[in-house]
């Protein structure tokens, strides 16, 4: 199964079997018609939504057991989403249809989740795309959240088949503009009616106030400052017309006279058309509007470079230490530019590195760590693992599954990106060094890392609303291109890396290995991921805060009218009811206690202590030596001549990453302290839930986590009934009030797919076409089986 | 006997060592240590064992380090913390059997063997327990002390020596101090017949009745005592008909589903034997067993074979040595290599098909393997679990184990590698390990934790009950001596015990209490058991045929997840030239064609209704998934020796959350001493995880410290 769809599918290495040909007969479909005609659903549109094209008959697969019936309706496309308009819903039990999304439904596929079309033609299975000549008669289309849909065009009409499959080829593949995404129809039309949640204590970090709310929280205040130089996008700007001059003119002498007389041209220009010009793709590296950098740091420095080869601050440890970053310098041939860079960055290194800041030790996350080609390449093959025409293919490669888990090498991967987390965690919590991480832009990696070292270090990042930030921080604010990340705008298929999505894999691992040290659940970033392709929220579908504030106004208005109100992702009442969203929050986590004054005191102390450590130390420091290699190293690497070989590759830190690590692990979890997650082979597993939650062979009735969750639940619930009882007898009150049913209670057994399996197996058992694992005999002999064998599957 | 091929190099660093070992010795030196611990250990020690070395020392590993000695005996090797108690000792202080992997020399890591070195210093020794265990002990003085050498090399020695069986047999268990007066065992013993008479009727199992033709142990050594034959039978014909079966192992009841079906368990049939008409009749008689169609599964079928059972053990064991050589991210395909949830998973597969065939589809069952002491019990074990809700209940479990394993005659001694390497096969293991993915996949309908999974996996091997010492449950019986207590025994040299000591002798496994404290006794418990609430008034259809006798009776072979109709249930009945003389002999592809086309076979002759395949399950019934994702690896069983184990062994926080709702509920109550009936505590259902005597106990001192 793996390689699938690479060279146009074709079902891997047997001819694919007629596995879904011949279930429906003709008799059934007269009977489905007419309950169909009885019992129309309507298409459910959001505001701003149109109707694009649409054709009915069209017969949807339902896997259930080992066998597919089909389910008649409508299908429709819309300039939002894909849909199917049946009539199976009926079947559903209540419960499961409790944590229903409001936006999308169990049948809708927005078109921004649309990963792969096939089409079958004569039980061939082909990729669709561009102008089709002859159209298939199924229609089989994977999705980015690993749903896959297959519905039969046999019985429609060839007008419809003709306008639905060019409408869905066309509107999910084709180029888009930025401008023609569903998320300005949908603020346009919906601009009255949103309402932000005011309980929603989620910070942007889109203010100055943000950011100095966060550097006194980390108590980075001391030595790093907020600015505003950014404000209104000027460094940005400059960024992108410099960039051109730069190259056209390479004046390289008066390149300080150039920048200043084109900086004040920009203001002056910017003041009379303020929406002129910049689409917001030609900022490449996007600052936020503020940040923080070294208190030291001249603010005309952050100009120089358009913010490249700027330390970053991103978060200060508790013993002082912080992590920045830095995007590099732009590569130049020119030794005239390249002499000026040097200077620069020696005149940077300099600030950053007195007294009062810690040694800093850069890691080079472009040069020597993960590559985005990796990433993307071990994606696809791990998807390929779970997007599932047919069982039978499922149980082919089934009796293969860790061997072909590993050959796809995304769980090596997300431990690489574990292990490097783990080691900066060490450089900053025992050798008290600040940390710059190093990347092209600053947006991919980095954002992987320093979210993943915060959520490490910093327990404030394990709370729901604490996580929140750190996205918005780290990735919202810090530039991560999610628009080309995830192929938004169809624009260019190499740029997709799914890089978000390897951050929640990671996190997945902390909070499967350390479930009470969080205030959210395996389902809140299930659905974070799904969210990615809901373009209705603003949070994930720009390349830069840059981006979006010059897009956020109506076009031609621009004098009275207020520029568009976006809604974000953490408005979870957007998609969930309340009792639905009881789903995301971990029942275990308990907020850390408060500490008495006393400990305090012994906190600050020996925080004041360890400020005050480098200071002493840092002349003396036996690891003076070895910064000073830094530094040169440092240099050469932000001048483009990359060293293979890194000072954080030798003995010496692998000595100290092993035993910071084992003694860690050693001792009783803290579950508000530093958290480090197990990263050995058999530690690393798979997000079941997100990966396995479409597949109905992998249900298990009554089972799973969610036994146990919902077992949980209920007895939250009632320590809480008796909490409140007995605060009422204390207080002689009158009797309490029956308590709400929470979502889980009272309901029958779940399935371990819940809440996501809307899917429910009614009879009792697949009997498979089993190949055990003895080697079983010639494939003449399965096909013998299955033709001669009683099938107790019967249904 | 395994020696870990990969034991040669540890990750240790034995210079840092040396500071804690000093700091150790200072802490210890005003305790006053006795030089001959032997007159105070004596007492503690098992009848027949005898201390051969010790050597104080610190246990390494672990948070936090203990002090305390380790012992070589002629039965194990323990370590034992200053100051705890022997019982305690049994449980914390590993009672590792013959477990020697290396020692650490001078400052580099040695794999000790026997007679390889004469002079060296030992400053820690690191064993490897069979069981996954690791213990490592540090000398005291950095290994210079004469005792370090002794106990290293009397370990090695035993380690060399060691046979289990002689060791075992030598224990003539009397231990007079531990039973006071006659006391009943914690779980029936399925060693009398009341025992089989009372689980019978708890089985509502009507067409059955206890045997007593084994009762004497003539009809086979390996059958319990008593066993469930159909009413009608009379024991002559069970004796006749039991003739026919490998090593006398006829078909038993092993379980009565309350729909109507059974399933049985028999052996193969004995080929050489040449049975005239009535016996083939008995044999028939007795498989049927008054059902009109009954499922053959031949169990060996699709499982893997002893020999596999065992080399996938060997290697997994290997995989998981903390030092195993094997690199992060070649991990997974390395455990794919072991295929040992390969075998898991196949366990799961055919026990959850068979269920469904009794349970939803009421059928009789017979599983048929030809010692019909594994595989059957493993089977019927799992088929129980997933269908019967009782069997899920610590007690219900424990009886289940004792049934089907331990009474059925499962040689537990020669598969767990006591009496030589030959037949060594941990099909026991192997189900616990499947029993621990259920546990997983259905967290809540267990009343059992995956703590009490690991203190049975744990005593398989601790010799002080017989349980799992004997191969068959006459030598169990002959050496606890309690035949004499029933009927007379015609066994030579055998030598009659005192007779007060019989009840004493009955001592089992289930007496958690010679092994466990209270507190890790109460953590046998699930907090999060929450069974499904099954209505009493269901049952599932009865057969509708049951019991009539109208059309020719139809029988079945289940392989491979399809059924096929057979010709005949026995082989000899047919012309000589039918030359299958056994079905286990006949591999599944020769049998016969179905005659119909397959799809009218099934609903007309199993007269399933039509909507048969969209009614519910029965409640109750737990369908395991076997996926590759889902067969998991029992992480905190066999990755113990590694350094990453994970600490603490149930969630502490749920034990947590519910010690505070017991503690609220409790408060509630002291407060409204008369609103009982209002009372919500006293609405929690019955299955509140801990028994209310036990929350008094923990909560009493709280409470009432929070009162006043």
């Amino acid at each position: 199964m793996l390689g699938k769809g690479v060279v146009g599918g074709g079902g891997g290495t047997k001819a694919p079997k007629p596995s879904f040909v011949s279930y429906v007969r003709p008799e059934e479909i007269h009977t489905n018609e007419k309950e169909v005609t009885e019992k129309e659903v309507t298409l459910h549109l959001l505001p701003g939504e149109q109707l694009l094209c649409e054709a009915s008959t069209v017969l949807k697969y339902v896997q259930e057991d080992s066998c597919q019936h089909g389910v008649y309706g409508r299908l429709v496309c819309t300039d939002f989403k894909i849909a199917f308009l049946g009539d199976d819903e009926s079947a559903l039990d209540n419960d499961e249809t409790q944590f229903k999304n409001k936006v999308i439904g169990e049948n809708d596929i927005t078109l921004h989740c649309v990963d792969q079309i096939y089409g079958v033609f004569d039980e061939k299975k082909k990729t669709l795309f561009g102008q089709l000549k002859k159209y298939p008669e199924k229609l089989i289309i994977h999705c980015k959240d690993l749903r896959v849909f297959q519905f039969c065009l046999r019985y429609t009409k060839e007008e419809e088949v003709k306008r639905i499959v060019s409408g869905i080829i066309h509107h999910t593949q084709a180029p888009k503009l930025l401008k023609r995404l569903f998320l300005f129809s949908y603020a346009t039309a919906a601009q009255n009616n949103t309402v932000t949640d005011p309980k929603n204590h989620t910070v942007m970090f889109d203010t100055l106030k943000d950011w100095c709310w966060e550097l006194e929280r980390t108590k980075g205040n001391m030595k790093y400052k907020a600015v505003s130089v950014n404000e209104g996008y000027k460094v940005c700007e400059s960024s992108a017309k410099l960039k051109d001059a730069v190259f056209a003119h390479c004046y390289v002498l008066s390149i300080t006279r150039w920048l200043a007389s084109k900086r004040s041209s920009i203001n002056r220009r910017q003041k009379e058309k303020p929406h002129l010009y910049l689409e917001g793709d030609l900022c490449q590296f996007g600052l936020p509007a503020y940040f923080v950098v070294p208190t030291p740091l001249p603010e005309e420095n952050v100009q120089r470079f358009q913010g490249h080869g700027i330390p970053i601050w991103c978060w200060s440890c508790h013993n002082g230490s912080a992590l920045l970053k830095m995007s590099a310098l732009p590569k130049e041939q020119d030794d005239g530019i390249l002499q000026i860079q040097k200077s620069f960055l020696d005149g940077i290194y300099k600030t950053i590195h007195r007294p009062p800041y810690e040694i800093v030790k850069t890691e080079d996350l472009s040069s020597n760590f993960l590559s985005l080609q990796e990433i993307q390449t071990a994606y696809s093959k791990f998807k390929q693992l779970f997007l599932i025409d047919n069982s039978t293919e499922f149980w082919d490669t089934d009796i293969k599954w860790f061997s072909l888990l590993e050959s796809s090498s995304w769980l090596d991967i997300i431990r690489r990106c574990l292990k490097k987390a783990i080691e900066i965690t060490e450089c900053m919590e025992a050798q008290n060094m600040n940390v710059l991480l190093l990347e092209e832009n600053a947006s991919d990696l980095c954002c992987l890392i320093s979210s993943l070292v915060q959520l490490m270090m910093d327990p404030h990042c394990r709370t729901r609303i604490g996580f929140q930030s750190l996205i918005q921080k780290e990735w919202v604010m810090g530039g991560h291109c999610f628009l080309d990340r995830c192929n938004h705008l169809r624009q260019n298929d190499k740029e997709e890396v799914p890089v978000f999505l390897l951050f929640l894999d990671c996190v997945w691992q902390l909070v499967h290995q350390h479930p009470p040290a969080f205030e959210f659940t395996e389902t809140y970033l299930t659905v974070l991921s799904d969210s990615l392709y809901i373009p209705i929220f603003s949070t994930f579908f720009f390349n830069s805060p840059h981006q979006k504030d010059t897009n956020m106004g109506r076009e031609g208005q621009d004098t009275q009218s207020k520029p568009l109100n976006l809604l974000t992702v953490w408005d979870w009442s957007v998609q969930f009811e309340p009792k639905a969203q009881t789903l995301l929050k971990n029942p275990l986590y308990v907020e850390k206690p408060k500490l008495d004054k006393g400990q305090r005191k012994g906190m600050r102390f020996k925080h004041q202590r360890q400020l005050s450590l480098p200071l002493t130390q840092s002349k003396s420091s036996p690891k003076r030596g070895f910064f000073r290699e830094e530094t040169d190293h440092l240099i050469k690497n932000l001048l483009g001549k990359r060293i293979s070989k890194l000072i954080n590759s030798s003995d010496e830190l692998q000595d100290n990453f092993r035993e910071f690590y084992d003694s860690w692990h050693s001792k009783s979890t803290d579950y508000h302290g530093l958290l480090l997650p197990h990263i050995e082979g058999p530690e690393i597993k798979v997000w079941a839930q997100r990966y396995l939650r479409w597949i109905p062979e992998a249900q298990i009735l009554g089972g799973g986590q969610v036994a146990t969750l919902s077992k949980l639940l209920e007895m939250m619930e009632e320590v809480q009934s008796l909490q409140e009882k007995i605060d009422e007898r204390h207080h002689s009150q009158q009797a309490p009030q029956a308590e709400a049913p929470c979502l889980l209670r009272n309901s029958a057994r779940l399935s371990s797919l819940f809440p996501f399996a809307l899917l429910q197996r009614h009879s009792s058992k697949p009997v498979l076409p089993t190949s055990g694992w003895k080697a079983l005999g010639d494939e003449d002999d399965l096909a013998k089986r299955e033709d001669e064998f009683v099938d107790l599957g019967d249904v | 006997m395994w020696w870990g091929g990969r034991g040669q190099s540890f990750n240790i660093a034995p210079q840092k060592e040396e500071p804690e070992m000093g700091s150790v010795q200072e802490n210890r030196m005003p305790e006053p240590r006795s030089r001959q611990p032997s007159s105070c250990l004596a007492s503690r020690c098992l009848p027949g064992e005898q201390i051969l070395a010790w050597a104080p020392g610190v246990r390494k590993g672990l948070e936090p380090e203990l002090s305390g000695t380790l012992i070589c005996t002629n039965f194990r090797v323990t370590f034992q913390p200053c100051g705890w108690q022997w019982n305690q000792t049994l449980v914390h202080g590993y009672t590792v059997l013959y477990l020697l992997t290396s020692v650490s020399g001078l400052s580099r890591v040695q794999l000790l063997r026997p007679g390889s070195l004469h002079k060296f210093i030992p400053e820690e020794i690191l064993i490897h327990g069979r069981d996954f265990r690791l213990l490592r002990v540090g000398f005291e003085a950095g290994g210079l002390e004469p005792q370090a050498f002794q106990v290293t090399m009397a370990i090695v020695q035993a380690r060399a020596q060691s046979n289990q069986a002689q060791q075992y047999s030598g224990i003539t268990l009397s231990k007079a101090g531990q039973g006071s007066g006659s006391r009943k065992p914690p779980i029936p013993l399925m060693e009398t017949a009341e025992d089989w008479e009372t689980e019978r009727k708890k089985q509502a199992a009507r067409g059955w009745r206890v045997s007593t033709v084994n009762e004497r142990f003539d009809v086979a050594t390996s059958l319990p005592r008593y066993f469930w034959v159909p009413n009608r039978i009379l024991d002559s014909e069970v004796r006749r008909a039991f003739g026919h079966f490998h090593q006398g192992r006829g078909p038993r009841l092993s379980w009565h589903h309350p729909g109507g079906s059974d399933l049985l368990r028999c052996g193969g049939f004995y080929t050489a034997s040449d049975p005239n008409k009535e016996d083939i009749r008995a044999v028939e008689l007795m498989l049927q067993a008054g059902h009109s169609d009954v499922v053959l599964v031949d169990t060996m079928d699709e499982l893997p074979s002893l020999a596999d059972v065992q080399l996938a053990h060997l290697r997994l064991r290997a995989l998981c040595l903390p030092d195993s050589s094997v690199a992060e991210d070649k991990w997974l395909s390395a455990l794919e290599g072991t295929r040992w949830l390969d075998y898991v998973r196949a366990c799961l597969r055919k026990a959850s098909d068979i269920s469904v065939l009794v349970t939803s589809r009421v059928r009789s069952v017979i599983l048929q393997e030809r010692g019909d002491r594994d595989l059957n019990g493993l089977l019927s074990s799992l088929v129980q679990l997933l269908s019967a809700p009782e069997a899920r209940t610590l007690f219900g479990f424990q009886s289940l184990v004792q049934r089907e394993w331990v009474a059925a005659g499962h040689p537990f001694l020669t598969r767990l590698g006591g009496t030589g390497a030959s037949e060594e096969a941990p099909v026991f293991l192997l189900f616990l390990d499947c029993v621990w993915q259920l546990l997983q996949q259905f967290p809540a309908d267990f009343e059992f934790s995956e703590f009490f999974l690991l203190a049975l996996h744990d005593s398989v091997r601790v010799p002080d009950t017989l349980t799992f010492l004997r191969n068959t449950p006459w030598e169990r019986g002959k050496q606890s001596g309690q035949l004499n207590s029933y009927t007379q025994v015609y066994t030579p040299g055998y030598s009659q015990p005192p007779a007060g000591n019989s009840f004493n002798l009955q001592l089992s496994v289930w007496d958690w209490d010679l092994r466990y404290s209270n507190a890790q006794i109460l953590q046998f418990q699930n907090p999060g058991y929450d069974p499904e609430h099954c209505p009493d008034s269901w049952l599932p259809r009865p057969q509708p045929s049951f019991m009539v006798p109208g059309p020719p009776s139809s029988v079945w072979l289940f392989s491979r997840g399809a059924l096929t109709p057979l010709n005949q249930l026995c082989p000899w009945r047919q012309s000589p030239c039918q030359q299958s003389p056994s079905l286990l002999a006949v591999s599944s592809r020769w049998l016969p064609r179905p005659a119909i086309s397959s799809e009218s076979l099934a609903d007309q002759e199993w007269g399933l209704p039509s909507h048969w395949g969209a009614c519910p399950l029965p409640p109750g019934l737990l369908l395991p998934g076997y996926l590759g994702p889902q067969i998991r690896l029992w992480r905190r069983c066999y990755l113990r020796g590694r350094p990453e184990v994970q600490m603490g062994l149930s969630a502490p926080t749920i034990s947590g959350l519910q010690d505070e709702l017991s503690h609220l509920q409790e408060l509630l109550r002291k407060w409204t001493p008369r609103i009982s009936p209002e009372d919500h505590s006293k609405k929690r259902d019955p299955h509140t995880i801990l028994n209310p005597t036990e929350i008094a106990g923990i909560l009493k001192g709280r409470a009432e410290g929070d009162l006043g």
